[in-house]
């Protein structure tokens, strides 16, 4: 009997019509839905939850033989085809680096010294004239490390393309010319763009922004820092002009923290003119109020300042600019900004970082500074010593 | 009519294999499904083409640039079959002798050895760390199998100045903890900050006085998916010691008595862990430790010793660290774990899962020692001595005991009369064959002693008579002759001596007729005479002791 003579048949019944439309709608639903019912398994458990004896039991069959026992964990290569960027690195085989950290230094004649200098950027927008004053910068680039760190955003993917074909251009131009490293991070952790600017600045949000803000700020330095940093200059990505001699200014202090005075260029309405106005209000020296405030304050509570909110008093280097006033004139300071702000490495390397979680009240580059005091560092700032913000 | 036949039949014997063909893709798709092999999330991602993929500029072909997707470092449960990187950071100070045990645990370790990088901290060596270091290392690299060499390796070394010594008692005692814990502190964190790369994915700090660990301590860590995670770490004792003991104290979590103790203490106090001055009434890590527990069983932590920590490299990325100041009253390991809740990791420590740190005798330990091999020398002093007594005494004194006994109850039973008395009865008998034996013996002794006085006295006698003898026979052989013809010498002697003297001559006869009557002269004399000429021969042989 042939195949179409059996469907024939089948076809002459009728019962057929109706067996075999039940039949696959009870497949269909053995197959997708009866989620705990196994097809092959006969004791009503389903496969996928199948457990060999020696599974159950913990042991291996044949314990008293070493010829049967397994290795504990697979070493199977597992990776991921959809996303693979991962980057592998080369190392050269028998290859042992010897660093002498004790002859790591930072003094004040840092570029005759040939000090390594990192600057470090968060960057959330790719601003021309910020590479362009980078740029401008009178500091072997022999001797510069660029550190950078990318929000994982659409505007991130953005100023990641900008940056790349900056540095490309740069990178691959004169010898001389090109910078001795630079690292380029994605983030991964809390994106710190997250924000837009009109919050940006609004009370509520600073905390989490500016916890944010912290973990790129730590995550940039502590993986862009090398053997060969003997100084680490935070710059902001929106610091559109400094001297060019920023760096040599500025090391030549010879201070553990040193942060410039933010101002910030605008055409003033009322007067008509191009002006500026103090913009960085994170420098700042203690005051009693600030530390009254902070005794009074919940644990988890953070004292921001430029907040009518919260009157501190708290002397800030923004107001301390004097036009006729000495350019290398310091000040002692208990809070710095990160706009434009140098730091000896070894502040860092000995674990002054930025707190993303409230530390004695204060925050991020706050925070960072509060932390080098309790590491016995001295803080300063230059009042007379101006750096641009960009005007949005 | 045939035509639509044949087209039933081609349709129905097609309908038969897609309905065949659709039930074997169903049963293989649910298979699929059902072993978790591709499972839906993935699927809908492969469908939405990754949404969170985004940019990845292209920088191989420029020089000095490198660039890193944090992403891809977070941290594997499984890192070691996805290629994740693993900073091993070693501090080391005068480590010269524990070196070689440290590179023989690393070249157990059963995490692909490509993907450890290696880094180390020489500081403050006043031993040959770095020499040993070196030749280990080179040793590692240069192994025939390459699978067994490691990725890469940094030496870094800078000195923090010494504030006290490295010896167990100096290490561990109170008052220089403080100090001793921020300065190591310092030593982590730039270790830490040169050490960690972009491209690590966890970092791992280990001491390298571990005496046993598992070889797959860093699997048996990573699977539990941490940020930070912590052994128990105990130590081998010698046996006056007790065996065991917990060593890392370091691992606790936060009491109520602790955070009182903290909330006293001024702003630069460092609260130390296993110390009767600090007592925080904390639950220790090492105290929680069942031989027999469940190894996975795990335990939220707060402080963390550093004898062997497991962390994402996120951890230290993100900025937690071994504080070198005071943090929240505690420096270095303890401080970053409690610096890293803070910051929101999760901490957490294995109680029933053990690596063994090696046994370093503090200076009480060490008096304990000497006091012991002091106490050792002086038994065998001791011993030797007393044997030699022993000796002395079996020379210089006669053992009477086996005579004592013999003659104990004859003696006692002479002075103990009563005793004699009250034994007479029972031992009459007895006692008296004893005292006759005890008689007779003296008695033959006695007649042996007279015997031999006897003797000597004849022996004497005999002497003088020669002597005499020898004096008359140069007065006159005649005379001599005749003496011995009559026979009886001493008579002769006498009869010579006294011949003119006629007095004398009658009392000599009186005396004659006697001894004539006893002994019949003639014969006897004559008899006597041969006897007595061979007496002159061998004289003492054959002396008659009854002539006396």
């Amino acid at each position: 009997m042939n195949i179409n003579m059996l469907f024939f048949r089948l076809k002459r019944l009728p019962l057929a019509s109706l067996i075999f439309p039940s039949i696959s709608i009870f497949l269909i639903y053995m197959i997708f839905f009866a989620n705990n019912v196994s097809i092959l398994g006969i004791d009503q458990s389903a496969i996928k939850n199948h457990k060999w004896a020696h599974e159950i039991e913990g042991t291996w069959y044949f314990p008293f033989s070493s010829k049967f026992k397994m290795p504990k964990y697979s070493y199977k290569k597992k990776s991921n085809w959809l996303s693979n960027d991962f980057v592998e690195d080369i190392i050269p085989e028998g290859h042992i680096a010897h660093y002498d950290l004790n002859k790591l230094h930072s003094t004040k004649d840092a570029m005759k010294l040939k000090e390594h200098v990192l600057i470090a950027t968060p960057m959330q927008t790719f601003h021309d004239a910020y590479w362009s004053n980078l740029l401008k910068m009178s500091y072997p680039r022999s001797l510069l490390e660029l550190g950078f760190i990318i929000p994982r955003t659409p505007t991130g993917d953005e100023t990641l393309k900008k940056l790349e074909a900056a540095v490309k251009n740069v990178q691959t131009g004169k010898v001389e010319d090109r910078f001795a490293k630079i690292t380029i991070l994605r983030q991964d952790s809390q994106s710190f763009d997250k924000l837009g600017e009109k919050e940006r600045h609004s009370l509520a949000v600073q905390k989490e922004r500016r916890s944010a803000m912290a973990l790129a700020r730590n995550e940039l330095l502590f993986s862009s820092i090398g053997p060969s940093t003997s100084w680490v200059l935070w710059l902001d990505a929106d610091i559109v002009e400094t001297p060019a001699t920023v760096i040599q200014d500025m090391t030549n202090h010879n201070k553990p923290v040193l942060a410039a005075n933010v101002y910030q260029r605008f055409f003033d309405k009322e007067k008509n003119e191009n002006s500026i106005r103090p913009y960085d209000f994170n420098n700042w020296a203690e005051s009693e109020k600030g530390l009254e405030i902070a005794k009074n304050m919940n644990e988890d509570e953070i004292i921001v300042e430029g907040y009518a909110e919260i009157a501190t008093y708290r002397p800030l280097m923004a107001h301390f600019y004097d036009k006729a006033g000495k350019i290398d004139a310091l000040m002692a300071l208990d809070g710095v900004g990160g706009g434009c702000t140098l730091v000896k490495a070894e502040v860092h390397r000995d674990g002054a970082m930025f707190p993303n979680f409230p530390f004695y009240h204060l925050i991020e580059t706050e925070g960072f500074a509060k932390m080098a005091k309790r590491l016995n560092y001295e803080i300063f700032g230059l009042p007379n010593y101006l750096v641009y913000h960009i005007e949005e | 009519m045939k035509y639509n036949k044949k087209v039933s039949h081609v349709v129905s014997s097609n309908l038969v294999s897609v309905i065949g063909s659709l039930f074997t893709a169903l049963v293989v798709l649910k298979f699929l499904i059902s072993n978790s092999l591709i499972s839906l999330p993935s699927l809908l991602k492969f469908v939405q083409l990754n949404p969170s993929h985004s940019y990845v500029p292209d920088f191989r072909d420029t020089p000095n640039v490198e660039f890193y997707d944090l992403r891809n470092y977070k941290g594997n449960k499984d890192g070691w079959q996805r290629n994740d990187r693993i900073v091993f950071c070693v501090p080391l100070r005068d480590a010269a002798q524990h070196l070689p045990r440290f590179f023989d645990h690393l070249d157990k370790m059963s995490y692909p050895h490509n993907l450890i990088d290696l880094s180390f901290l020489v500081s403050d060596s006043s031993d040959d760390t770095m020499g040993v270091l070196l030749s280990n290392l080179q040793t590692a690299q240069s192994q025939r199998d390459k699978s067994k060499r490691f990725g890469n390796i940094e030496i870094y070394e800078k000195d923090f100045g010494q504030v006290i010594g490295q010896s167990f008692s100096d290490r561990h005692g109170f008052a220089g903890q403080g100090p001793r814990r921020k300065l190591m502190a310092r030593a982590r964190n730039w270790l830490g900050s040169v050490a960690l790369k972009p491209y690590h994915s966890w970092v791992y700090w280990r001491d390298v006085d571990i005496e046993t660990a598992p070889r797959t301590i860093m699997e048996d860590l990573m699977h539990h998916d941490k940020d930070i995670i912590v052994p128990n770490v105990w130590r081998p004792l010698p046996d006056w010691l007790g065996n065991i003991q917990p060593y890392d104290l370091n691992s606790w979590q936060e009491s109520e008595g602790g955070l009182q103790l903290a909330n006293q203490l001024n702003e630069d106090a460092v609260i130390v862990e296993g110390y009767p001055e600090y007592a925080t009434w904390r639950p220790h890590l090492a105290y929680m430790r069942d031989p027999n527990g469940d190894p996975e069983v795990e335990m939220e932590l707060d402080g963390i010793g550093g004898v062997s920590i497991l962390s994402k490299a996120n951890v230290f990325r993100s900025g937690s660290h071994f504080p070198a100041f005071s943090f929240e009253k505690h420096a270095e390991t303890e401080a970053f774990g409690k610096l890293s809740r803070r910051m929101g990791y999760n901490v957490i420590g294995l109680p029933h899962y053990v690596v063994w740190h090696i046994y370093e005798p503090s200076t009480e330990d060490l008096k304990h020692m000497e006091w012991m091999a002091e106490e050792e020398t002086r038994r065998i002093e001791e011993e030797k001595l007393r044997e030699f007594y022993n000796k002395v005494w079996d020379l210089g004194f006669d053992d009477v005991r086996e005579e004592w006994s013999f003659e104990k109850d004859s003696i006692l039973k002479n002075i103990d009369n009563n005793e004699a008395v009250n034994n007479k009865l029972a031992n009459e008998n007895e006692w008296y064959e004893n005292t006759l034996e005890e008689k007779n013996k003296l008695l033959e002794l006695q007649k042996e002693k007279s015997r031999e006085a006897a003797k000597k006295k004849a022996r004497e006698e005999f002497k003088n008579k020669e002597k005499a003898n020898a004096e008359r026979s140069l007065n006159g052989n005649k005379e001599m002759k005749d003496s011995l013809n009559k026979g009886k010498t001493e008579n002769k002697k006498e009869s010579t001596e006294k011949k003119q003297d006629n007095t004398n001559k009658n009392m000599n006869n009186e005396q004659n007729p006697k001894q004539e009557e006893k002994g019949q002269p003639g014969e006897n004399t004559n008899k006597d005479a041969p006897k007595q000429k061979e007496a002159k021969q061998n004289v003492p042989a054959d002396f008659d002791p009854q002539k006396q």
